[in-house]
């Protein structure tokens, strides 16, 4: 590609004259609400052309539009994650795409495309996850922006800053704006990590994934939906045994398909479709090109008034609801005492002396504030359950069956742990 | 079961190709699942007319060209100055400067979507207002929308497409720094799918004859254990509001004293404690309370008078759909309430149950379109002839709650001096915004580069839009303070933020489904806050 002889970030001669002239009317005074500290001028256009490092996590509907408002904007030397190849799928709304780049990873089309685009921006790619890089990697950016669609890594990326800051070294505390989509739908926020509310702290605003009961789905089938669960959660791996279901193979979803619609024929349930199948299955989430360049543009905004202080930022969270008029919420969310990442040292709660082991990890699964898949617990340091390994569930299987009570005594503590779970959890049991 | 691996194979051999979607299926999937086939085929055949190709304006396009417009025309007369090349990602950067603006932006926002069909027409748009051709040519449009164009312009292209009912729609964006406003000037626009998630009646209180006699029918209490616990909750209801009924001289629980009476027999329906069932029957309860024959809001939609006494007027076909539901509300065969809806929730019952009242609910539902139907080819048979059963169809399953919205002339809300002063005291913040973006068209209309701008210049306009003698809230001189520091700044991400937001209006307008603004939507990108004002 042509663009990486033009590729570096400093080169002053890809600043033609007159080619800020929209964004520098603000870096050069101050407006009324903007902070005394802000200093118009040169100091604050360099910082943010030639000294700003900026980490985008996601090149995706959301990251596509953030790498062209931040490359824009003056942000001269951004980075970009993402573990994602392009999909067909993809092209109604990630418009660094082509369909000749199908298949192709996103994080380096996208870079490739707005270096190319862009001049004098230095966009490095990564293509790969957010848990292979450590903590100096993260300390080196001034910001993060978030464009994902996963609440693992989100979590992942939110504990990951707030245990970088380091109260004695103000460089460790990066502010990381987070946007998120969902049709018509939309949220961006600022996080500053320990400060404000942390993306742990508002986890039960989450809507709550539809689960359908197991017994349904094996007995009492009503609705399409109902078939195609049965078709990918019992079926699949009857039939095909150890076979991993692909959800983006196709010939994966005609199977799954035909084996609802079967079944679907039995019980005479209409409305299993492809579109359906696959939309159940993948948990797709409708997403359209407008709803992202909203949430983009409004995380970058952020971004740009945190990096230079020409203006008052978000305090801390902007929602948008576009399907009747266009509906706006700004609010700061608050802080939770007890969040397991930003909070206290633990969460208290408190349970039935009757309460068995298994009685409580099904609870901890189902609470919304917690979220999470297949915890293992522990208690001062003995093993209460563990997932695994295979031999450790064994042994520890036993302890499923008893009660708490006979494991950790009244005010005593629980840490649980988990794959999905970015953080170790501290449960402070107290009985009635 | 009767499905094995074997079958599935021999099936799916003979069957795997019809059922995969196309490629264009395939590349539309997440919007499809928003605005279906049919939004999508109004989109396709849209044709969007944009008034300049700055940033904000590509930006609009961009979000358009993507989901598939089927065409649109950049009218632009301008040169790339090095600022554009600047803000613009549909610029070529330095190569584009000294070039004309919209033919450089034509070929990069082509690319993004080969379906869509696009053309640069490096002419000003007073050329085009100038000559009755020209004229023929933007009302041609299906929808029409400019970005900052100069206040005198404006106002001659809004008053000509005003001119005419069946004119498109005008989208007018106005933006400077952090702060901008649009608005959607349009006769009517009458919305059959909103999407607004409104609930349709179950019928429990009116329940159709198959509907009453099974719940009349079934001996709740000879039933064995298992059937009694999987009663659909709308039998249940049924049974328990006919019962109430005959006890009560034939009325409904209406005090509250009344509705907790009814609830406790409910529950002691229940044979078990832990039959879920009459807990959602329980639990859905509201709906023998809340269950108008015709919402409020529809009701006041069939007593709405003509746009015009005389002459052709937009949407008849709607029209005609609503005077017909207004007949068939009253009709002597009819069920004296909106047409039942196929759509059945999902409730804890058996499939055999929950299949049979699917069908029931169906069969009443296809019984009641017939009846309806012959109505509409009594009053109207013009439109009987050439209305569409998808269209019909998505009319009757959104009969509880369909939009119809009455718009407003570009400018008329800004010579009601007295609404404005009101709005500043209620939403400072927003109409303060709106009044200062006005205050600047007008400045920027006598020097475009913005050398006529000041603080003093634009509150001295403000206080002419609202009055002598007006106070001004702080909010106006936050927002003019905010005006006076970057005049004529078209900063990307305020760009970016409006081209989402006009073009997600712009796919509800050519698609009816969803519901557009009604007013002006304010925009402050500092507060990260939008608001809307001067609605109707
Ligand atoms: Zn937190």
């Amino acid at each position: 590609m042509a663009a990486a002889t033009v590729l570096n970030g400093n080169a002053p001669s890809a600043d033609w004259p007159g080619r800020y002239h929209h964004v520098d009317q603000i870096l050069d005074k101050p407006g009324p609400r903007t902070d005394p500290s802000f200093l118009a001028g040169p100091g604050v256009k360099e910082f943010l052309r030639d000294q700003c490092k900026i980490l985008v996590i996601g090149a995706g509907g959301l990251g596509c539009e953030i790498l062209a408002n931040l490359a824009l904007s003056g942000f001269k030397d951004i980075h970009v994650i993402d573990m994602d190849t392009i999909d067909i799928s993809n092209l109604n709304r990630q418009f660094l795409f082509r369909p000749k780049d199908v298949g192709k990873p996103k994080a380096i089309v996208a870079a490739e495309f707005i270096m190319s685009r862009v001049p004098g921006v230095t966009v490095t790619p990564y293509y790969g996850k957010i848990q292979d890089k450590d903590d100096d990697y993260y300390m080196q950016f001034n910001l993060v922006i978030c464009g994902l669609d996963s609440v693992e890594a989100r979590r992942w990326i939110n504990a990951t800053l707030v245990n970088l800051v380091d109260p004695e070294n103000p460089e460790s505390l990066k502010p990381l704006i987070d946007g998120g989509t969902e049709g018509f739908k939309g949220q961006a926020r600022v996080i500053l990590p320990t400060i404000t509310s942390c993306y742990e702290c508002s986890l039960d605003m989450l809507n709550k994934p539809t689960a359908f009961p197991i017994c349904t789905i094996a007995n009492t089938p009503r609705l399409p939906e109902h078939c195609i669960e049965w078709a990918s959660v019992l079926e699949w791996p009857r039939v095909q045994g150890d076979k991993k279901l692909d959800t983006d193979n196709p010939e994966h979803i005609q199977w799954l398909y035909q084996v609802a619609s079967a079944r679907a024929k039995e019980f005479k349930i209409e409305g299993v479709t492809w579109s359906l199948t696959q939309g159940v299955v993948k948990n797709i989430i409708p997403a359209i090109a407008s709803t992202n360049a909203i949430i983009a543009a409004s995380c970058c905004n952020e971004a740009f008034k945190i990096a230079t202080s020409s203006s008052a930022y978000l305090n801390n969270y902007f929602m948008l609801i576009g399907t009747d008029g266009v509906y706006s919420f700004t609010f700061e969310h608050q802080k939770r005492d007890d969040c397991p990442v930003c909070g206290g040292e633990s969460l208290d709660i408190t349970i039935s002396r009757e309460w068995t082991v298994d009685r409580l990890i099904e609870m901890l699964v189902e609470r919304q504030d917690i979220q999470v898949k297949k915890p293992s617990l522990s208690s001062g340091g003995k093993q209460i359950y563990f997932q695994a390994p295979p031999q450790l569930e064994e042994a520890t299987r036993p302890n499923l069956e008893k009660k708490v009570l006979e494991l950790v005594e009244d005010g005593g503590d629980i840490t649980v742990t988990a794959t999905t779970l970015p953080f170790n959890l501290t449960l402070r049991v107290k009985y009635t | 079961m009767s499905t094995t691996g074997e079958s599935q194979n021999i099936e799916q051999a003979t069957s795997a190709i019809t059922d995969a979607p196309d490629n264009k299926t395939r590349r539309y999937d997440r919007q499809l699942r928003l605005w279906a086939a049919s939004g999508q085929s109004a989109l396709e055949s849209s044709r969007t007319l944009v008034l300049s190709s700055s940033a904000t304006a590509t930006s609009i396009l961009k979000n358009l060209v993507l989901p598939g417009i089927g065409h649109f025309t950049l009218l632009d007369p301008a040169i790339t100055t090095t600022a554009d090349a600047g803000n613009n990602f549909f610029i070529n950067a330095q190569e584009s400067i000294g070039k004309p603006r919209a033919a450089e932006a034509l070929p990069l926002l082509r690319e993004l979507n080969d379906s869509v069909d696009g053309e640069a027409v490096l002419k000003d748009v007073k050329e085009l207002l100038g000559t009755e051709d020209g004229r023929e040519t933007i009302r041609s449009f299906s929808l029409i929308i400019a970005h900052n164009l100069n206040k005198d312009v404006l106002d001659e292209l809004a008053e000509l497409l005003w001119a005419d009912l069946t004119n498109p729609p005008l989208i007018v964006v106005r933006s400077a720094g952090f702060l901008a406003d649009f608005f959607i000037q349009f006769h009517e626009h009458c919305v059959s799918q909103p999407h607004t998630d409104g609930t349709p009646s179950l019928r429990i209180t009116r329940p159709f004859p198959e509907l009453l006699r099974w719940a009349r029918e079934l001996d709740f209490d000879s039933v064995d254990p298992t059937t009694h616990a999987h009663i659909p909750f709308v039998v249940i209801l049924v049974r328990a509001v006919d019962d109430w009924r005959a006890k009560h001289d034939d009325k409904l629980p209406s005090t509250s004293a009344e509705k907790n009476e009814f609830k406790a027999q409910l529950r002691a329906m229940k044979h078990k404690p832990d039959e879920e069932n009459f807990d959602e029957a329980e639990a859905q309860a509201w709906r023998v309370w809340s269950e108008p024959t015709v919402p409020g809001e529809i009701t006041s939609l069939f007593t709405l008078p003509p746009l015009s006494a005389s002459g052709p007027t937009p949407n008849q076909s709607f029209h005609a759909l609503l005077r017909t539901l207004n007949a068939f509300v009253g009709s002597p065969g009819g069920p004296g309430c909106l047409p039942l809806s196929a759509a059945l929730p999902d409730m804890r019952t058996d499939t055999e149950s929950y299949v049979k009242l699917q069908n029931l609910y169906r069969d009443r539902s296809l019984h009641e379109k017939e009846h309806f139907k012959g109505i509409l080819s009594e009053i109207f048979p013009d439109i009987a002839a050439e209305v569409n059963e998808d269209e019909l169809d998505a009319f009757l399953k959104n009969a509880h709650q369909l939009r119809l919205l009455r718009g407003r002339r570009w400018g008329e809300w800004a010579k009601d001096k007295s609404a404005i002063a009101e709005a500043l005291q209620i939403f400072p913040r927003d109409a303060g915004t709106h009044v200062a973006l006005t205050a600047l068209s007008t400045l920027l209309s006598q020097a475009p580069d913005g050398s006529a701008v000041t603080a003093d210049a634009l509150r001295a306009e403000v206080q002419t839009l609202v009055g002598e003698g007006v106070e001004l809230p702080e909010e106006v001189d936050t927002a003019i303070g905010e005006l006076a520091r970057a005049p004529t700044a078209e900063l990307p991400n305020t760009a970016a933020f409006l081209g989402g937001m006009v073009a997600q209006e712009a796919i509800k307008m050519i698609t009816k489904q969803y519901v557009p603004v009604n007013g002006y939507c304010v925009v402050d990108l500092i507060d990260s806050t939008t608001g809307i004002v001067g609605t109707p």
